[in-house]
């Protein structure tokens, strides 16, 4: 059986490369039909903020690739409740809509996957 | 599925050793690497709060770094050189590095 | 037990010469390396371009020689390669560039073979930061 892995992104979205290299962690394995997880968590779940435009820094947008990835297999979305809070985003509509986990419920998702990646 | 959380930022600057302490679960392990060593330092809120983890929670400390940032390490904590570090690894189900 | 070794740091961060002592002491110990996979700016720890003063270590080139020395399967990702510039000749070819960067033992190749990697393994140890 495959091996899960549990891709941890506490990267905001406009602070370089990083948000857009760990979702390109996940794509590549859900185009490999691989078991893939995203928590966001920290300030990875900026990325979650609607309304964002990447255009005014010049970068590519994230939202879409975000959205895709379902598409490529990885419908396991997880966010951080403590970190959602923190930043004031808790009783927002988000996009990708992720499940909401408290910090024992994070510890428990951890303990189920076979490998994890926090970036 | 124990996990060995790895960290090297140093606790002072940088959130990753907070966050951290909140996702361990019973039997975890927690290695303290390069700057994260710093949560050793004596007399400080950090070393406070490492030392509130339940004794459930297994604390180790690379050898390299403790001696170059010259950090005596508490009785709690398990010195390793790096074929230990590799033999942690293969005992707990794997490994989360705070990158 | 199988490990693979995913680096995420530059030469210079303290976090890649772990990686690299972590990977000699898991040889020494009798244990496989499947793959070290080089990503986001693990990838200049591959580059063949960077000058280190004389008395100073120099990891990068620590890093050609352990992949060569043990034949492992060294892999750089090449989406991450090529916008840090590490490009190996067929790349620099490709996109009209001077030289190539790309220290020799290693290979660009895709995010797949990070995956793959951690499905050969028992092991994923991933290092970076500072």
């Amino acid at each position: 059986m495959a091996k899960s892995l549990l891709i941890i992104c506490r990267q905001a979205p406009w602070s370089g490369p990083g948000a857009r290299e760990a979702l390109d962690i996940a794509l590549a394995g859900g185009a490999f039909d691989l078991p893939i997880a995203m928590l966001f968590l920290d300030d990875g779940v900026f990325q979650l903020q609607p309304g964002q435009h990447a255009a005014p820094v010049q970068q590519k947008d994230l939202t879409a690739n975000l959205q895709a990835l379902p598409l490529f297999g990885v419908d396991a979305l997880y966010s951080s409740v403590r970190s959602l809070e923190e930043r004031g985003l808790l009783h927002q509509a988000l996009s990708p809509a992720t499940e909401t986990l408290n910090d024992a419920a994070l510890t428990a998702l951890l303990g189920q996957y076979d490998q994890v990646i926090t970036l | 599925m124990a996990t060995l959380h790895m960290l090297s930022h140093s606790p002072f600057s940088d959130s990753r050793l907070v966050s951290c302490l909140r996702l361990l679960g019973p039997g975890d392990g927690l290695l303290l690497t390069g700057d994260a060593t710093y949560a050793l330092q004596p007399g400080s809120a950090q070393l406070q709060a490492l030392g509130l983890m339940p004794d459930t929670i297994a604390l180790f400390a690379l050898e390299e770094d403790l001696q170059a940032r010259a950090i005596a390490a508490p009785p709690r904590v398990q010195v390793v050189d790096y074929p230990a570090f590799v033999e942690l690894c293969a005992t707990f189900a794997k490994v989360n590095s705070w990158l | 037990m199988k490990f693979a070794i995913a680096l995420f740091s530059a030469p210079h961060a303290p976090s890649s010469r772990r990686a690299l002592r972590f990977a000699e002491a898991v040889l020494a110990g009798g244990h496989e390396i499947v793959r070290v996979f080089f990503y986001q700016d693990g990838v200049y720890s591959a580059a063949s371009t960077p000058v280190t003063p004389q008395d100073e270590w120099d990891t990068a080139a620590a890093w050609s020689a352990l992949v060569r020395d043990h034949q492992l399967d060294g892999v750089v990702c090449i989406a991450a390669a090529l916008r840090r510039g590490v490009l190996n000749d067929e790349e620099a070819q490709r996109y009209e560039r001077d030289a190539a960067s790309l220290a020799k033992p290693w290979e660009l190749s895709g995010l797949g073979q990070l995956h793959e990697a951690t499905q050969l393994a028992d092991r994923l140890v991933c290092f970076g930061g500072p």
